[in-house]
């Protein structure tokens, strides 16, 4: 019995996290994960400010899922209002929300190619991804930061030529992307790396309430997009899902889930409505618990408005919180090799930055601990510790 | 003297985050990619500080990375070099407001030698930044002590 530390700085993983691997020879037995080194306390910041400036704070909680944040916060507002926007602005919102999520999953899958070392799949999805990059760079200006949504519509139209260029660079991407499935799914090597690995099953994904990719995966149909307005009304959505349960599911289901999203943006930008991108909207104060899927899964925005749109409290709970859980929980155990398990922990398509914004003040020692919200759900019942958000 | 030729030629760093928004690391991956080809010029990706002669340093230097970040500093062979990228890297950007106190610039902790605004850079940036900038500190490194 050995324990092996990951991180917080390993050729593995790209973000800081540390992982205690408890071995048995080559072989897992158990695992702790120790958060904190990406807490910059978002939340505290928001506060008490007006929206328009907690709408550019909330993209810059994840920058990978930097259009899921603002949409998910613009969304509640205007649901706070009772003002629904125009439905150009509905359209171009899917557009960009589904560009983001293509890109993401992209880069998810190649930092998993680049775990178990197959570099070149892992290159040639990140020049995949370039395409994509490049898209949202004409469409808003910036490659990652886009601030794009605001309420009552969103902040810049679509020209003639951005639709055309957009259809166009899609193809491309379509086709590739196929491509790089098939190499994933009949390549030798990789189904031995991937198949059979970091086994999850659905009453335990549900048992630890994971999202996203990761529960679909294991065979849980569920999707936000079923439930949000514009994807029911004006799109025939469908959850793609997968019943494997190991990595090969997961790596797969983004794959699928990009060449979906790529069907949405085609129907979007052909359907695409003219009139209005934009409506005056005034915001009551109120309340609102409001859920988007972003490319990692359920992400949830529960906060409170003052008068004049400012943000009275809120709590952002982001996807990585539950799935990280399930990794720990369920997918560390029995990985054969320790190599595997640092390809285990890149299927679940982690992103640090979102999921650290909690510091725990001990008041009696005057200590700072630094957790992640599943940690201080389960420790705020037995002991009366001060949560400091 | 043919070391240091050489070593000019074939820069690996390592990529340090301490706690920003990912914008700047995903921006740091797509280097790999096709279109920009980091190797073509001799710079290698390669996250172990004990082999490397450049940090990239992005983010805000949260407080758990405070004292680790000097750690990991000196614990890099000399000659070596450090390149701050991103607005938050450089003066703690949007995080750095009433409320929550975190340790940016990086400046205040370990020596910098070239800075990329931006938030966050292009890659094409960073990589023109890191290709002028850690040649030219390398070299001048022995007679700064």
């Amino acid at each position: 019995m050995s324990y092996i530390p990951i991180g917080p700085l390993h050729p593995g993983i790209k973000e800081p996290l540390r992982i205690k691997l408890k071995t048995e020879g080559e072989r897992v037995v158990d695992a702790e994960v120790d958060l904190g080194f990406m807490y910059r306390g978002a939340e505290q910041i928001a506060r008490g400010k007006p929206w328009q400036k907690v709408a550019y704070l909330s993209e810059r909680v994840c920058g990978i899922c930097s259009d899921a944040h603002p949409h998910t916060l613009i969304e509640g507002l205007e649901r706070i209002a009772d003002c629904e926007p125009p439905l150009r602005a509905l359209y171009s919102r899917v557009i960009m929300g589904e560009l983001n999520r293509i890109h993401s999953h992209l880069i998810a899958n190649a930092i998993y190619f680049l775990a178990i070392e197959h570099e070149t799949l892992a290159i040639y999805l990140l020049n995949v991804r370039e395409k994509i990059m490049d898209l949202l760079e004409m469409i808003s200006g910036n490659r990652v930061l886009y601030s794009w949504n605001l309420v009552g519509g969103v902040r810049m139209d679509f020209k003639e030529s951005h639709l055309k260029k957009i259809l166009e660079n899609l193809s491309e991407v379509e086709d590739q992307v196929i491509r790089y499935r098939k190499m994933f799914k009949n390549g030798p090597f990789l189904g031995l790396r991937a198949r059979d690995i970091g086994k999850m099953r659905k009453e335990d994904a549900i048992d630890v309430r994971a999202v996203g990719p990761v529960a679909r995966g294991s065979g849980v149909k569920f999707d936000w997009r079923t439930k949000h307005p514009t994807y029911v009304d004006y799109f025939d959505f469908e959850p793609v899902w997968r019943k494997e349960c190991d990595n090969y599911a997961r790596i797969m289901m983004r794959f699928d889930e990009t060449l979906e999203s790529i069907k949405i943006i085609r129907r979007a930008v052909n359907e695409l409505p003219s009139g209005p991108i934009r409506k005056d909207c005034n915001i009551p104060p109120g309340s609102i618990d409001h859920r988007y899927e972003a490319p990692r899964g359920e992400l949830a925005y529960i906060f409170e408005t003052a008068n004049h749109g400012i943000i009275k409290d809120i709590t952002i709970r982001t996807p990585t919180v539950p799935n990280l859980e399930a990794c720990v929980k369920h997918m560390f155990k029995d990985s054969p090799t320790i190599s595997d398990a640092v390809a285990i922990y890149q299927t679940i398509d982690p992103c640090m930055a979102c999921t650290e914004r909690v510091v725990i003040l001990d008041e009696n020692n005057n200590k700072e601990e630094y957790r992640s919200l599943f940690d201080v759900s389960r420790r705020r019942k037995d002991t009366g510790r001060k949560l400091n958000r | 003297m043919i070391k240091e030729f050489i070593r000019r030629r074939s820069i690996h760093f390592c990529l340090v985050c301490t706690g920003g928004c990912n914008g700047c690391d995903i921006e740091v991956a797509a280097l790999l990619s096709q279109r920009y080809d980091l190797e073509q010029y001799g710079l290698y990706l390669l996250n172990n500080p004990r082999e490397c002669d450049a940090l990239l340093v992005t983010g805000t230097v949260a407080r758990q990375w405070q004292e680790k970040l000097v750690e990991l500093y000196n614990k890099v062979p000399e000659p070596k070099a450090v390149v701050a990228i991103g607005a938050c890297a450089l003066s703690g950007g949007i995080f750095q407001q009433e409320g929550e106190k975190v340790g940016a610039p990086v400046s205040n902790h370990i020596p910098v030698d070239a800075e990329v605004p931006g938030c966050p850079p292009r890659p094409a940036e960073i990589a023109s930044a890191v290709l002028k900038y850690v040649p030219e500190a390398l070299a001048s490194y022995r007679r700064k002590i």
